[in-house]
């Protein structure tokens, strides 16, 4: 009785957590929706079924069986005839049963798989390349013509209420792309190709996670997924397409300067720089994002001073290089990285 | 009052003969007696124990584990020390604990049940038990000298592979792979030549014990799985320190064509684990309900039913990388199919325990133990064959909440039903009862605490393989649970080896026969002397032991001056020939020393193998090299 | 005693040499064994052809295929000597276990040596590509099973020949061939994927 109370518990638990970020039970797409009704449907059949398998088992402690007769087993050991046969039925009918509900199960299982997948074939999708590195999340937007036109990295925006085409590949291990609010995950495999559709219906900072381990920081290589109405996603993507603009104020230029002479480069780019280099994320429009080191931390000048100065003490192990920034220079620095938006 | 089958010497004659069978089947002295054994018992035994402390290590790294995730931004353990423990975890409960345990209580039962002496081959038999262990010693020894693996218990590459995980630890990781499959194949090949050939007389196919049937399809699965993980292994090796390119992306090599050959292996391996467990069960109800378990027939074509199916739901593990829509129904239909045939046997033991009369013993806890939380395992399993749901908990703690489900409720707690039941028959004293229960409820509330919450981990987003996670995602309150659930569970532990340790020396004096069970090894002395039984037994039914004294018989006529046993033909039982056993002798462990050097010096130098090759021939020569006398007396 | 009835085995044998000893189910096992490996391997090499665009991969040559289809009449004619063996041991006909041992062992050998010749004519080694790379898992395996086969024949005619030997030794001669058989059964399929693979499945110029 006990499990039982706590199994409801548990079921509480989980609806409760309606409005908790990556939650696979909190769907706010289509697809995402599709497959938590297939949980809830799963969920109800399931108990039912592990319920009724444990009250016969617990049934079975008790002394005075219903229906059949107490056979004299100390000395025979052998039930009789009518016993057997009566179990037989018994038995046999259950896994018919079982069968069936497996049948259930299967059909739904199926169905709802068919339904999720009947969103490629939408003519206005927006394509967006995804590629997996350690530990970081490069994105790609491209347009009808697959020419590419928009380079950012660890946070994507969408419009709501339009499919988006996630082709994902990596350049280094296998990763895999999963915000669980929106739909399922799909691998990001290097040497190969995958594609996945996904749709947000509403507007929302979505939280997603690589979901097969990739390495030393496969537990802070997250993204955002953010959600917007279409009037507000194009604004978002025209002010995107930009190129960063070299900055008037004193102190931002300085904080450019020391960008472009240090070994950053190597990595960064900058669209409007000299910076071009893509072995690490795109930082043309750093300042609008809301997370740095691929979510680890939010974005404030704080947190970035503490990257740039250290990053391996915020993510042992990742592939970003500790240069030495001078104490004058790394302020101004900031600044600048700060006012890319 | 014990029932016993000895044969009291009544006559000079028959004295002698037993004096002689003794001193045929002596164990030789010292240690270097000590390493020569070839007796099953023996050895059976060493693989129980060597698994068990296998057993406790994985315990330790999964305390360790839940000592990090126990709270958000923990710095108990860094990244790398993180990454090491889970993969060291994994790879030890895998291939140094489940597989070798049920594989050490096939070796000791299988004999014993089929009412033979010893294995069909005692000197392979030293031999897959030495290569075990030389396994357990190479991984170790990476461990132990900063070269643990830690690109996960199934390693994928590229991560696994040369660039991304340079040095020696996934090499060590993939050839230990290599010693314990060498050792698996060893055991499955001489329990099928047993329980083929060397069964008693009158044990039809129709009346062999359902946990031999269980060994036997599980040693079928070992024959076809392990060759696989040999190859996934070989390549991953091969790629890492001889420059192929089988699975490295580059010149053609293919990621995904690892996954493949290794879950091909992957998934029948839970079942070689699994389906030994299922033997235990059956065995354990059938005592302590006092009648045999209902519907023969239908238990032994589901065993054998799940070990076929068994093969064909390996995709069901790669359902996020891509693959085409067909090849994912064809995986979901079979990965929810194989659930009839585990479903009639639950169905089945459930009408056994109903019409039985119940004795509620320690190990038949742990057999109600075993149906809830396998049940609940094997539900959540549904969940998982469905394409579209295990794309949202592919890789999540939901996945680790099912597995630790269906492994330690569908194969531990009946392997420790499983001790309960036959710590009798190997040592001669019970274990203490109340213990027991005291045992299986710490056990049990343990294991729900922590594993429960991870279903709801999993759909929250939690994801495998993370050695921390941020305070705002909402996981700390249920990891907090789990963490507290696992220090219970390692409570439990320590009182199952307290009440080993207590019972060994003042446990209550068994006899042959403590539970009024039905099947043969309980007719033998407990513990069974090295031959097992003075005068083999004839099978009269599928629960020998309940049948009335008039029906049962004995076979006389072996000799009893030389190891000997019968053979019988495979579909009857019927006597066919005598069969001469091959003494202790330390020609096994020398070629299992030979062949380790091979493996774990090919590890460092490609040459070795040549090496060991050769070693390894010596060895075989010295093994096989003729001993008088060279004709047998008839 | 307290059983009533018993069953006397003292007249059989103590041993038979024949398919009826659990020493031929090992080999069995074995043989199924390898051939789950070979198995595999063959499943690895359609599995990898049907991904590539290009085959064989650019750079390798067809492998020759004079020496090896050359090579298949020793092999075959290795056959026969081995079962003539299993059945000298089954009647202990010490003279016909030395011929047939002796004929067996010669013919494998010249395969052997017609084999490492081959080898030196392939241009690709296991480090070139995934196509080198899987050629050379069949030919390391086949022929590292082959090796050892051989090593045991070796042995076992040195045993009958220095009159070393008992049941149990020729029960050794008899089921080696389960081995034996298989060992050339199975390098027929690995044969034709390895040699005339490429040139059935190549990419259309």
């Amino acid at each position: 009785m006990s499990r039982v109370a706590f199994l409801v518990l548990c079921a509480c638990a989980l609806t409760s957590c309606a409005g908790h970020q990556q939650s696979a039970v909190d769907p706010a797409g289509v697809q995402a929706d599709r497959i938590a009704h297939l949980w809830w449907f799963f969920f109800c059949v399931l108990i039912a079924i592990f319920l009724a398998v444990m009250a016969f088992t617990l049934w079975t402690l008790t002394r005075r069986h219903r229906g059949i007769e107490q056979e004299p087993l100390e000395s025979k050991h052998k039930p009789s005839e009518a016993t057997e046969s009566r179990l037989t039925r018994t038995v046999s009918g259950l896994v018919i049963a079982t069968v069936l509900v497996l049948l259930v199960l299967l059909v739904s299982s199926i169905t709802t798989g068919k339904n999720i997948s009947e969103l490629r074939d939408k003519q206005h999708g927006l394509i967006i390349e995804t590629t997996g590195n350690q530990w970081w999340w490069q994105f790609r937007y491209l347009n009808d013509d697959s020419n590419e036109i928009l380079i950012t990295a660890n946070e994507i925006h969408i419009p709501v209420g339009r499919p988006v085409m996630i082709r994902g590949m990596s350049q280094d291990v296998i990763h895999s792309f999963w915000v669980p609010n929106l739909h399922g995950k799909r691998d990001l495999i290097p040497s190969r190709i995958t594609e996945e559709w996904i749709e947000a219906d509403h507007p929302g900072a979505y939280r997603g996670q690589c979901a097969e381990y990739c390495g030393l920081q496969h537990a802070h290589m997250v993204f955002w997924v953010i959600a917007e109405p279409p009037e507000k996603f194009k604004h978002w993507f025209d002010s995107q397409l930009q190129p960063a603009a070299t900055p008037t104020d004193p102190d931002k230029l300085r904080g450019q300067q020391v960008f472009l002479k240090n070994a950053c480069v190597f990595c960064h780019a900058i669209r409007g720089t000299t910076a071009a280099a893509q072995n690490g994320p795109d930082l043309t429009h750093f300042g609008s994002r809301r997370t740095i080191a691929a979510g680890t931390l939010p974005n404030t000048p704080g947190n970035l001073g503490g990257w740039i100065v250290d990053p391996q003490n915020v993510k042992p192990g990742n592939h970003m290089a500790t240069i030495a920034v001078n104490s004058e220079d790394l302020q101004p620095l900031i600044d600048y990285l700060e006012s890319l938006k | 009052m014990n029932r016993s089958d000895h044969v009291t010497p009544t006559t000079g004659g028959e004295a002698r003969e037993l004096r002689l069978l003794e001193q045929a089947w002596r164990h030789p002295r010292g240690i270097f007696g000590w390493l020569s054994y070839t007796t099953h018992q023996a050895i059976g035994l060493r693989y129980i124990v060597t698994a068990f402390i296998f057993l406790l290590v994985g315990g330790i790294e999964a305390l360790l584990m839940r000592i990090q995730l126990a709270v958000p931004n923990n710095t108990f353990l860094s990244p790398d020390r993180y990454n090491e423990i889970f993969t060291t975890h994994g790879t030890t409960m895998m291939f140094l604990f489940a597989v070798p345990v049920m594989e050490g209580m096939g070796i000791y039962l299988v004999p014993l049940m089929l009412g033979t002496r010893n294995v069909a081959f005692p000197r392979l038999n030293a031999f897959g038990y030495w290569m075990y262990l030389c396994g357990c010693i190479f991984l170790y020894w990476g461990v132990f000298t900063n070269a643990a693996p830690d690109a996960g218990w199934f390693a994928y590459p590229p991560l696994a592979g040369p660039q991304f995980d340079p040095g020696k630890r996934v090499d060590f990781w993939a050839q230990m792979i290599t010693f314990t499959e060498v050792s698996a194949m060893c055991v499955a090949a001489e329990l099928i030549a047993t329980i083929f050939k060397m069964r008693a007389p009158g044990m039809t196919l129709n009346r062999i014990p359902l946990f031999c049937w269980s060994m036997l399809v599980q040693s079928f699965m070992v024959i076809f799985a392990m060759p696989s993980i040999m190859i996934a292994s070989s390549f991953l090796l091969s790629d890492r320190t001889l420059g192929t390119h089988y699975v490295n992306p580059a010149e053609g090599g293919d990621p995904l064509l690892y996954q493949h050959v290794f879950w091909f292996f992957g998934h029948p391996e839970v079942y070689i684990i699994f389906i030994p467990a299922l033997g235990f069960v059956s065995h354990i109800i059938s005592a302590h309900s006092r009648r045999a378990v209902f519907g023969y027939p239908a238990m032994v074509l589901s065993v054998v039913a799940t070990g076929f199916i068994g093969f064909g739901l390996w995709v069901h593990h790669m359902f996020a990388t891509g693959l085409p829509q067909i090849g994912e129904a064809y995986f979901t239909a079979s990965s929810m199919m194989i659930a009839i045939a585990s479903g009639a046997q639950i169905f089945c033991w459930i009408a056994t325990l109903w019409t039985g009369r119940l004795r509620m013993t320690t190990a038949l806890h742990f057999v109600f133990g075993f149906i809830a939380i396998f049940v609940f395992g094997g539900l959540s399993g549904l969940v998982l064959a469905s394409v579209p749901l295990d794309l949202q908990v592919h890789d999540t703690y939901f996945v680790v909440a099912h597995f630790h489900y269906v492994l330690i409720g569908g194969a531990l707690f009946p392997l420790f039903g499983a001790f309960y039941h036959w710590f009798p028959k190997m040592t001669g004293r019970l274990l203490n009862e109340a213990l027991g229960k005291l045992n299986f409820w710490v056990l049990f509330i343990g294991f729900n605490l922590t594993f429960f919450p991870m279903h709801i981990l999993g759909l929250k987003g939690m994801t495998r393989r993370i050695y921390t996670y941020p305070p705002e995602m909402g996981w700390g309150a249920a990891n907090h649970l789990a963490t507290i659930g696992a220090a219970i569970i390692a409570l439990g532990g320590l009182l199952f080896i307290a009440n080993v340790l207590l019972s060994r020396r003042r446990g209550q004096i068994a006899g042959d026969d403590p539970w009024d069970a039905d099947t043969l090894e309980w007719a033998a002395s407990s513990p069974p002397a090295n031959y097992n039984f003075e005068y083999l037994p004839v099978a009269s039914s599928r629960s020998p032991l309940w049948d009335p004294p008039e029906e049962r018989a004995i076979v006389t006529g072996l000799r009893n001056d030389r190891r000997e046993a019968l053979v019988t033909t495979l579909m009857d039982a019927e006597p066919h020939h005598r069969y001469v056993l091959p003494g202790p002798t330390i020609w096994p462990l020398i070629t299992a020393i030979a062949v380790t050097v091979g493996f774990a010096g090919s590890v460092f130098n490609g040459w070795y193998i040549f090496w060991g090759a050769g070693l390894t021939g010596i060895g075989l020569i010295g093994w096989f090299w003729p001993r008088r006398p060279l004709e047998l007396k008839p | 005693m307290t059983a009533a009835k018993t069953l006397d085995v003292a007249q059989l044998p103590p041993y038979d040499v024949s398919s009826q000893s659990p020493l031929w189910w090992g080999q069995v096992c074995l043989a199924i064994i390898e051939g789950t490996m070979f198995s595999i391997l063959l499943a690895c090499y359609f599995y990898v052809r049907l991904r590539m665009d290009v085959w064989p991969p650019p750079g390798d040559q067809f492998p020759h295929l004079l020496i090896p289809t050359l090579g298949l009449i020793p092999l075959l004619l290795s056959v026969p000597p081995a079962y003539y063996a299993s059945q000298a041991a089954k009647k202990n006909d010490r003279g016909g276990m030395i011929r047939n041992l002796a004929l067996n062992l010669l013919f494998g050998l010249i395969y052997f040596v017609l084999r490492v010749v081959e080898w030196h004519s392939l241009n690709f080694n296991w480090k070139a590509d995934i196509q080198g790379s899987l050629v050379w898992a069949f030919l390391g395996l086949h022929t590292f099973d082959y090796v050892g086969d051989l090593g045991f024949t070796l042995v076992l005619l040195v045993l009958v020949l220095t009159g070393r030997y008992g049941e149990k030794q020729r029960l050794g001669v008899h089921v080696d061939t389960v081995v034996w058989y298989f060992l050339v059964a199975v390098w027929i399929p690995i044969y034709i994927v390895i040699y005339w693979g490429p040139r059935l499945v190549e990419t259309p110029r």
